[in-house]
């Protein structure tokens, strides 16, 4: 005697139906795979056109690290941009020479310039700064992510420079800003927390982009699982040592109790932006006086890490 | 004379839901039907960092699972 079957119901898309594949809490409805794939990209497109992130004649330069949020970054770029001729995509990856992590990561960027037909630009910690991540932190690892955070954005401007790109896109995701405030909050650091990163700099940097600063990074994990691409990665070992790691999983648990907190995080972000802006006392960008790279201050933080080092 | 005929012993069947986590362990959980939601609740896993699939196809947490499912959990690491 076979036994009796069980009610295994899974809900259905608010669209049209078909089962669902995402509750996106908030938003209030549930999506299917097709519909998911349309929502997103609709998002994406829309954060693109409004803050004016990609115009016609742009080059932009992906960072592609190959983990989930700059491959969906990728992924969605050059769906949205594969016809139009006037916008050219370069992918750059930075590998830091974290043994055991960065390896497989960039075999998968590898794997997907391929395959989207990308031109692709490596750049490594070795190169630039003459070490590895590793060797770097040796008896440091607590600074891991301040470190290599200042690090990783100095080789990605140079990779863009190589691409000779207009605009440098990363995969910073809802979840990744709306963290990043809180943290500027538990830190007092008000000039980070009212500073607009999407600020024209006068020409001194390529201006950077977040076209998935709206996307959860739920919805971009399920995005990249329903387009066959999803790719299970080891978290970066370092993670462990980082404030954000915390502030990730009290946000995350708050979001899931409250829906809407993180999206509700990053409009009162926008507020205190225009309301503060040029009022915090900012130090205006100049050029270091060692490198002469652009800084505030006198001394760019680059400059500041190797004297650090040499201590 | 009246003839009573006995019945053949019901068959039970035993139903095991297994449980396939993040580190791939696998654990065997009360076949009774339950939301994913309860479950990864029960297991203190946040819903939002996690991805469930049921039999190779992805579900939502709020679907109803029990008997025979096998569901497993996918982390969604940070960075990238």
């Amino acid at each position: 005697m076979s036994p009796e079957p069980l009610c295994t119901k899974i809900p259905a898309c608010s669209l049209c139906g078909e089962p669902a594949v995402i509750h996106q809490r908030h938003a209030g409805h549930f999506l299917c795979g097709t519909h998911l794939i349309a929502d997103l990209e609709h998002r994406v497109s829309e954060t693109v056109a409004s803050r004016q992130q990609i115009v016609p004649g742009d080059c932009v330069a992906v960072a592609l690290s190959g983990g989930k949020d700059s491959t969906a970054l990728l992924f969605l770029l050059h769906r949205l941009f594969k016809s139009h001729s006037d916008i050219r995509l370069v992918a750059v990856t930075v590998d830091e020479g974290i043994d055991g992590y960065r390896e497989a990561t960039v075999r998968s960027a590898e794997d997907l310039v391929r395959r989207l037909g990308v031109t692709h630009i490596t750049v490594s910690f070795g190169e630039l700064f003459g070490d590895s991540l590793d060797t770097i932190l040796k008896g440091r690892k607590t600074q891991a992510c301040s470190i290599c955070g200042i690090l990783r954005k100095k080789a990605l401007v140079v990779g863009a420079e190589r691409a000779g790109a207009t605009k440098l896109a990363t995969g910073h995701n809802l979840d990744d800003e709306a963290q990043s405030v809180l943290m500027n909050v538990l830190r007092g650091d008000l000039v980070r927390l009212v500073r607009n990163s999407g600020a024209d700099s006068g020409g001194r940097f390529i201006p950077r982009i977040k076209p998935l600063m709206y996307v959860q990074e739920k919805e971009i994990a399920t995005y990249l699982m329903v387009q066959g691409i999803w790719e299970d990665l080891p978290e970066c070992p370092y993670a462990i040592h980082a404030l954000r790691r915390e502030v990730r999983s009290m946000l995350s648990g708050i979001e899931y109790r409250h829906p809407g907190t993180m999206l509700r995080l990053m409009e009162n972000k926008k507020i205190l932006e225009t309301g503060f802006s040029g009022k915090t006392g900012e130090e205006p960008v100049g050029y270091c006086r060692e490198c002469g790279n652009p800084c505030s201050g006198e001394t760019c933080q680059i400059c500041q890490i190797r004297h650090s080092l040499l201590r | 004379m009246t003839l009573s005929i006995k019945k053949p012993p019901r068959k039970v069947v035993l139903r095991r839901m297994n449980l396939i986590l993040p580190d791939r362990s696998i654990r065997v959980i009360d076949p009774a039907p339950a939301t994913v939601e309860a479950i990864l609740q029960k297991e203190g896993i946040n819903p939002l960092e996690v991805m469930v699939v049921r039999d190779g196809l992805l579900i939502p947490e709020d679907t109803l699972v029990s008997g025979d499912d096998e569901i497993r959990i996918i982390r969604i690491s940070h960075g990238g």
